[in-house]
C-alpha cells in the first residue's frame, strides 16, 4: 500500500490510506471550501505533508489540504500506459549508416501529461517520429548504453563507451553519435579524445539545454546537426550544440577545448584558448580551422585505461594544508589543481604539494581562469612549484587537465614517462598558439573572415 | 441583424476575461512589468518552434496546423526590461506574491474558493508567442459566481493565474515578429461557465466582470483587458471567438455566429436532401498549369508562366452552397478561402458559385475547366494558384473542410473581426497540451494570507456607481466611465479638494484629458499630483476653471514642469472681481457704436473681447454676470 502512495507524508497519507485509495484512483472530495474531483497524482518527496493532489477534469493540477477534506470517495481509477507508435525508420543505400549511443540524455522525448515525465524516445522508430529529417541523413541505428544523470558518469563508462565506438568503426558504421546530458559532457569528450587516439570515423557528442519536451527545445536541431557532422569527414571525437540563442547554428567543437560556459543557456558549450573547428547551418559545414583529423581508412584502437584515484582540486585564498594531505594518506595517484592566475597556489599548502610529489603522486598544474596557459616561470613561486615537481598544464583546461591525467596515468607508472606523456599534444588539448581572437571570438566576424 | 429565438435555438454562452496585473515586477522574473510602446528593440533572436508528442504519442491536432505553417519566429527585445528567463534561457524564479495577492483578491471578489496548494502548469503553444512553447498557468480559484443586475447568478468556473504572452508586431512573409515586453506580466484569465443565454446578457456579464477586476490593483490602460466568448446552440457546437476589443460587439458577434452555425446547418441538410455522401468527395484535385495555360484571366496565366500551379477540384452536386451566405456578406465559399489562406498562405481561393467573367475568364476557359475537372450541372468547382507545396496544403484544407459540411459546424477557435463577423483562426486545442511544469515548486495559500485580503476587500464597483451618483447627483454612465478609464482612485482625491463641481471633475479626467489626447497630446505626462495640485489652485480661486485645460495641455508637452511654474508661464494670477469689473466697463466705453446697432445682442462679441483679457484668471460665469450688467446699464443710458 505505502508504495502506492508515494510522495504522501502526514494526514494526507493518512486519509489515502484510511480510505483505501491509491494514485490513479479518480476521486471525488468535499471541503468546506467547495467540491473537486480528479485523480489522485504522485506526489515529489520534497513536497508539503498534508496535501493530496489531484488533476481535475480540465487537466490543471492542484493540492488540497486533508485537514479541510470533509468526504473522500473513490468512484474509478485511471492509470495510463503509453506507448510511442514506432514508425519505420527508412533506409537508402546511398545515406551513410550511422550509430546513436544512449547515455540518458534524452534527445527526444514524450511526455506523460499527467505527471510531466519526460520518456525519453530512443528507437530509431521512435526517433523518426519525433525527427523524421533525420531520414534525410543517414540510415540511423541505435543503442541505450546506459541510462543515468551525466552527473553520475564514471571512468568506467567512458571506457565502455570508447569500446562500443572502437567496435563501431570497425565495423562498418561512417560516424557514430552520443546522445549526452550536458553537464558533464565536456569530460566525456575529453576522455574519448584521449581513449580514441587513433579515431577513422567522426565521433559526436549531442545535447539540448531545453529538454524535448517542449515546443522550444534545441533537442531535435542539435540532434540533427550531429547528425550531419557524423557524416562528414572530420574524424575526431567533437561536440556539437547550438552556437547561439537563436536556432540558427550549430558549433563543432574540439572535445578536449571544450567547456559548458552556463548553466542553462542553449549556447552554452564554448572552444577555449581557440575558435571552434566549425560551424554547421542547414546541414552545411563550414570548417574554420583546417589542423583536424580527416576521416581515414585506419583501425580505430581504443585504449581505455585510466587511473581513478585522482583528483581535481581548485585553488584558493585560505586553502589548507589538509585538503593535499587528504589524497596523500588515502592513497591517490595524480591531483590536477585549477591553479589561480598563471597557475598558482597558496604557498601555505606548499609542504603538503612536496611531500605529495615526494610520495610519487604527480601534480598537474592548470589555470582556472580557463582561459590562457600557465606561465609559472614569471613569478618566483611558479618556480618554486615547478622546482618541487609540478607539471605545468600550459593552456589545458582543468577538466580536460584532470582526464589527461587519469589517461597517462592508465597507461604508464614510470615518472619519466608520465611526464613525458602529459607534455605531449595527444589529442589536440594543446594549442600551439593562442590566436588573438580566440579569447573573445564572434561567429559573424569569423564566417566573414576569408583567410580562416 | 437577424433576429433570433435565442431561447429555442439552446444559445449558451461563457466568457473568457484576460486581465494584466499591475504588479511591479513580473510573474517569474524580476523584469519591470512595463510595456514599451511603439519604442525600437535593442536586439532580435530567431527560434523555430516544434510539435511535442503528446501523452498518447500522437500530436496535438492545433499544434500539427501550427507548425504546418512552417513560420519562422523572430523575437525582439529590450536589454534593459527583458532578461534572459524571457529568451527560454533560464528556469522561472519564485512566482510574483504581489500579483498572487492581487489574483486571489479578484478571486474572493467572485466569491470563488480559493485553491489552497497551487501546481504551476504549462499549456502550449506553437505559435511561437510564448519563446518557451508554453504558457506557465495555474488554478489559483474556482466555483465562484457574478451577479448581474436582475439577481442572476453567472457561475465563474475557473481563475487562471497566468503569464502574458509575448505582442505580435507583424507577419512578413514567413516570419511571425513578437515583441517581449508583455510576455511574462501577470493576468488573471477568469472563465465562467456557460450559463449566459442571451446576447445582451452576455454583454452585461462582460461588462460587469471588467468593472469587477479594474476596482482592483490591474494595469488600466488600453489593451489590459481582452475577452474571448464561446458560443454554442443546440445543432452547432462550441467555437470560440477570442480578441473581442469592445462590449458592444459581443452580441453582435454572437448574433452573426448564430447564423453562421444555423446556416451550416442549413447545408449539412441540403446534402442530406440532395443524397449527397461524404465518401464519394475526391481525395486529390487536378492539375490545371497546362490546359489554362493561355487563359484569358491575366492573373492566372501570368502566374502560370512564372511556374505556379492551378489546381482544380470538382465536388459533385455542391452547386449553389459554396455560394451560400453565412454571416452578412461571408459565404461558405469565403469561410474556406480563409481557413486556406490562414494554413497555406495562399489567397484567393475561386469558386463556381461566383460569377467567374468577374475574372475575365472567356468562355472557352470555363468550358475547359469543366472539361479537366468533368463538372456537370449541379457541381461546383473551387480553383487556387501557388506552388506546389502550398496547393497540397491547400487542397488538404479544402477537402477537410468541405467533407465537414456533412457533419455541420467544425469546432475551431475564430478570430473576432470588427465587422461583426469571425474568421477561422486556429482548431480547437485539446486538453493534451496542458501538463505539469517541471521547473517549479508548488505554491500554497495559507488561509490565514487568505483571510486578511477578505478582510480588505473593496465594495462592488455597481454599488460604487450606485452610490456615487446619488451622493455626487451624476449619471450613472459617469462613474462607468471613470472606472474603466482608471480615474475612479483620482476621482475620489479631487473630490475631496473640490467638494463644490463633481461635474468638472469628470469634465476634467474624461472628456478634457481625451480631447488633449486626440490632439496628440501625451497625456500620460499629467499625474495624479498634477491634477491634485490643478484642482487645489482653483479651490484657492488662483486660476479659473478655463485655465485646465491649458494647464493640462502645457504639462503632456513639458512633463518637467511642475503646475506652479504652468501656472506662472501662463501668467496665470486671479483676477478680482473689481478689475473685472473696470476691464467690462473700458471694453464696453470702446464699443458703443456695436452696442447702439446690436443692443443685447453685442454680449456675444464682448464677451469674446474680455474674456481675451481674462481668460483663465476668473470665472467665466462671473465674467459673464458682470458682462451682462454692464450692458444693461449703458444701454439703459444710451436711451
Amino acid at each position: 500500500m505505502t508504495e502506492n502512495l508515494k510522495g504522501y507524508k502526514g494526514k494526507g497519507k493518512e486519509l489515502l490510506e484510511k480510505n483505501k485509495i491509491e494514485i490513479w484512483d479518480i476521486i471525488q472530495i468535499k471541503t468546506s471550501e467547495g467540491d473537486y474531483e480528479g485523480i489522485v497524482l504522485p506526489r515529489t518527496e520534497y513536497s508539503a505533508p498534508d496535501y493530496i493532489e489531484i488533476k481535475l477534469e480540465n487537466n490543471y493540477n492542484i493540492g488540497i489540504n486533508a485537514s479541510d477534506i470533509k468526504e473522500i470517495k473513490k468512484i474509478g481509477k485511471k492509470e495510463a500506459h503509453y506507448k510511442i507508435p514506432e514508425k519505420k525508420f527508412p533506409t537508402s543505400k546511398n545515406l551513410p549508416n550511422i550509430i546513436l549511443f544512449g547515455t540518458g540524455g534524452t534527445v527526444a522525448s514524450r511526455l506523460d501529461y499527467t505527471t510531466g515525465a519526460v520518456i525519453p524516445s530512443f528507437t530509431p522508430g521512435e526517433l523518426f517520429s519525433a525527427v523524421p529529417e533525420l531520414a534525410d541523413i543517414c540510415n540511423l541505428e541505435t543503442e541505450i548504453v546506459f541510462e543515468i544523470l551525466s552527473e553520475n558518469m564514471r571512468p568506467e563508462y567512458w571506457q565502455q563507451l570508447a569500446q562500443k565506438v572502437e567496435k563501431a568503426a570497425n565495423s562498418g558504421k561512417e560516424g557514430v553519435v552520443i546522445g549526452h546530458g550536458t553537464d558533464t559532457m565536456g569530460f566525456t569528450a575529453a576522455a574519448l579524445s584521449f581513449m580514441l587516439r587513433d579515431l577513422s570515423i567522426p565521433v559526436v557528442l549531442v545535447g539540448s539545454q531545453r529538454s524535448s519536451d517542449r515546443p522550444s527545445s534545441d533537442a531535435a536541431l542539435n540532434l540533427i546537426n550531429a547528425t550531419t557532422v557524423a557524416t562528414s569527414d572530420i574524424a575526431e571525437v567533437v561536440v556539437c550544440m547550438l552556437g547561439s540563442s537563436a536556432h540558427d547554428y550549430g558549433l563543432i567543437h574540439r572535445g578536449t577545448l571544450v567547456r559548458k560556459m552556463h548553466s542553462s543557456v542553449r549556447n552554452t558549450f564554448r572552444t577555449i584558448d581557440d575558435i571552434p573547428l566549425g560551424i554547421i547551418r542547414e546541414r552545411k559545414i563550414k570548417m574554420f580551422k583546417k589542423d583536424y583529423r580527416k576521416r581515414n581508412k585506419l583501425e580505430t584502437k581504443a585504449q581505455t585505461n585510466f587511473e581513478k584515484k585522482i583528483a581535481l582540486i581548485y585553488s584558493y585564498p585560505g586553502m589548507n594544508n589538509e585538503i593535499i594531505e587528504f589524497y596523500v594518506d588515502k592513497g591517490y595517484k595524480g591531483i590536477a589543481i585549477a591553479g589561480t592566475g598563471l597557475g598558482h597556489v597558496s604557498t601555505e599548502i606548499y609542504n603538503s604539494i612536496e611531500r605529495a610529489i615526494q610520495e610519487g603522486i604527480t601534480i598537474l598544474m592548470t589555470v582556472q581562469t580557463l582561459h590562457g596557459f600557465t606561465g609559472m616561470n614569471v613569478y618566483s613561486t611558479g618556480r618554486e612549484l615547478i622546482n618541487m615537481g609540478v607539471i605545468p598544464g600550459r593552456n589545458l583546461l582543468p577538466e580536460t587537465g584532470y582526464i589527461k591525467l587519469g589517461w597517462v596515468l592508465g597507461q604508464t607508472s614510470e615518472p619519466s614517462q608520465i611526464k613525458k606523456l602529459l607534455l605531449e599534444n595527444i589529442a589536440g588539448e594543446f594549442i600551439d598558439r593562442e590566436i588573438p581572437i580566440a579569447f573573445n571570438y564572434n561567429i559573424d566576424q569569423l564566417l566573414k573572415d576569408k583567410k580562416l | 441583424m437577424e433576429e433570433f429565438d435565442y431561447e429555442k435555438l439552446g444559445l449558451l454562452c461563457g466568457l473568457e476575461i484576460h486581465q494584466q496585473l499591475d504588479s511591479k515586477t513580473k510573474l517569474f522574473c524580476r523584469c519591470p512589468n512595463k510595456l514599451q510602446g511603439t519604442r525600437e528593440p535593442d536586439f532580435t533572436l530567431k527560434r523555430f518552434m516544434r510539435p511535442v508528442l503528446g501523452e498518447m504519442g500522437t500530436y496535438d491536432e492545433a499544434m500539427l496546423t501550427e507548425y504546418e505553417k512552417e513560420m519562422t519566429i523572430v523575437y525582439e527585445g529590450y536589454n534593459d526590461v527583458i532578461c534572459t528567463y524571457e529568451l527560454d534561457e533560464t528556469p522561472p524564479f519564485e512566482c510574483n506574491d504581489e500579483a498572487r495577492k492581487i489574483a486571489i483578491e479578484i478571486a474572493l471578489l467572485l466569491n470563488s474558493n480559493i485553491i489552497e496548494e497551487m501546481h504551476v502548469c504549462r499549456k502550449n503553444y506553437l505559435d511561437g508567442s510564448v519563446p518557451c512553447g508554453f504558457q506557465r498557468t495555474m488554478i489559483l480559484a474556482k466555483d465562484g459566481y457574478l451577479e448581474l443586475e436582475n439577481g442572476k447568478k453567472i457561475g465563474i468556473d475557473i481563475l487562471c493565474l497566468e503569464e502574458d504572452a509575448a505582442r505580435k508586431i507583424i507577419t512578413e512573409e514567413k516570419t511571425n515578429f513578437f515583441r517581449l515586453d508583455r510576455l511574462g506580466i501577470p493576468l488573471v484569465e477568469i472563465t465562467t461557465k456557460p450559463d449566459i443565454t442571451d446576447p445582451m446578457e452576455c454583454r452585461e456579464c462582460a461588462e460587469r466582470l471588467g468593472l469587477l477586476v479594474w476596482s482592483t490593483k490591474v494595469k488600466k490602460v488600453l489593451g489590459a483587458i481582452r475577452q474571448d466568448v464561446n458560443v454554442s446552440i443546440k445543432a452547432g457546437t462550441r467555437i470560440e471567438i477570442k480578441g473581442v476589443q469592445k462590449l458592444d460587439w459581443i452580441p453582435i458577434l454572437i448574433n452573426h455566429e448564430v447564423s453562421r452555425q444555423l446556416n451550416l446547418v442549413e447545408i449539412k441538410e441540403e446534402l442530406q436532401k440532395r443524397n449527397l455522401k461524404e465518401e464519394v468527395l475526391p481525395e486529390k484535385p487536378i492539375d490545371l498549369s497546362k490546359v489554362m495555360a493561355k487563359t484569358k484571366c491575366s492573373f492566372i496565366a501570368k502566374g502560370i508562366k512564372s511556374k505556379k500551379k492551378l489546381y482544380g477540384i470538382n465536388f459533385t452536386g455542391f452547386d449553389g452552397l459554396l455560394g451560400k451566405e453565412l454571416m452578412e456578406d461571408y459565404r461558405f465559399g469565403t469561410e474556406i478561402a480563409s481557413k486556406v489562406k490562414s494554413i497555406s498562405g495562399l489567397k484567393g481561393l475561386i469558386h463556381s458559385d461566383e460569377d467567374l467573367k468577374n475574372y475575365k475568364f472567356s468562355d472557352a476557359d470555363i468550358k475547359t475547366l469543366k472539361d479537366n475537372l468533368k463538372t456537370k450541372q449541379g457541381d461546383c468547382f473551387v480553383l487556387v494558384i501557388g506552388n506546389k507545396k502550398e496547393l497540397d496544403k491547400a487542397f488538404n484544407v479544402i477537402i477537410n473542410r468541405v467533407k465537414y459540411a456533412f457533419k455541420g459546424v467544425p469546432p475551431e477557435t475564430r478570430r473576432a473581426l470588427d465587422n461583426g463577423n469571425t474568421e477561422f483562426l486556429r482548431e480547437l486545442h485539446g486538453g493534451a497540451r496542458l501538463y505539469p511544469d517541471t521547473d517549479s515548486q508548488a505554491i500554497i495559500n495559507y488561509n490565514e494570507e487568505i483571510k486578511v485580503i477578505k478582510g480588505d476587500l473593496p465594495e462592488y464597483p455597481w454599488d460604487v456607481i450606485k452610490n456615487y451618483s446619488k451622493k455626487f447627483k451624476i449619471e450613472e454612465r459617469f462613474i462607468k466611465d471613470l472606472i474603466f478609464t482608471g480615474n475612479l482612485t483620482i476621482f475620489n482625491d479631487l473630490i475631496k479638494i473640490y467638494p463644490e463641481n463633481p461635474t468638472l471633475i469628470i469634465t476634467t479626467l474624461l472628456e478634457t484629458s481625451t480631447a488633449l489626447r486626440r490632439d496628440g497630446k501625451n497625456i500620460e505626462n499629467i499625474t495624479e499630483t498634477d491634477y491634485k495640485d490643478i484642482f487645489t489652485l482653483l479651490k484657492k480661486k488662483e486660476i479659473g476653471k478655463e485655465a485646465i485645460e491649458e494647464m493640462m495641455s502645457l504639462k503632456a508637452d513639458s512633463p518637467e514642469l511642475s503646475i506652479e511654474q504652468i501656472k506662472e508661464d501662463l501668467k496665470i494670477e486671479s483676477i478680482s472681481v473689481e478689475d473685472l469689473k473696470n476691464i467690462v466697463n473700458e471694453i464696453v466705453e470702446n464699443n458703443l457704436d456695436l452696442i447702439k446697432e446690436k443692443d443685447m445682442r453685442a454680449m456675444g462679441p464682448l464677451m469674446g473681447e474680455v474674456m481675451k483679457k481674462v481668460r483663465g484668471k476668473i470665472d467665466g460665469a462671473l465674467v459673464s454676470k458682470e458682462l451682462k450688467n454692464a450692458l444693461q446699464i449703458k444701454l439703459k443710458e444710451l436711451k
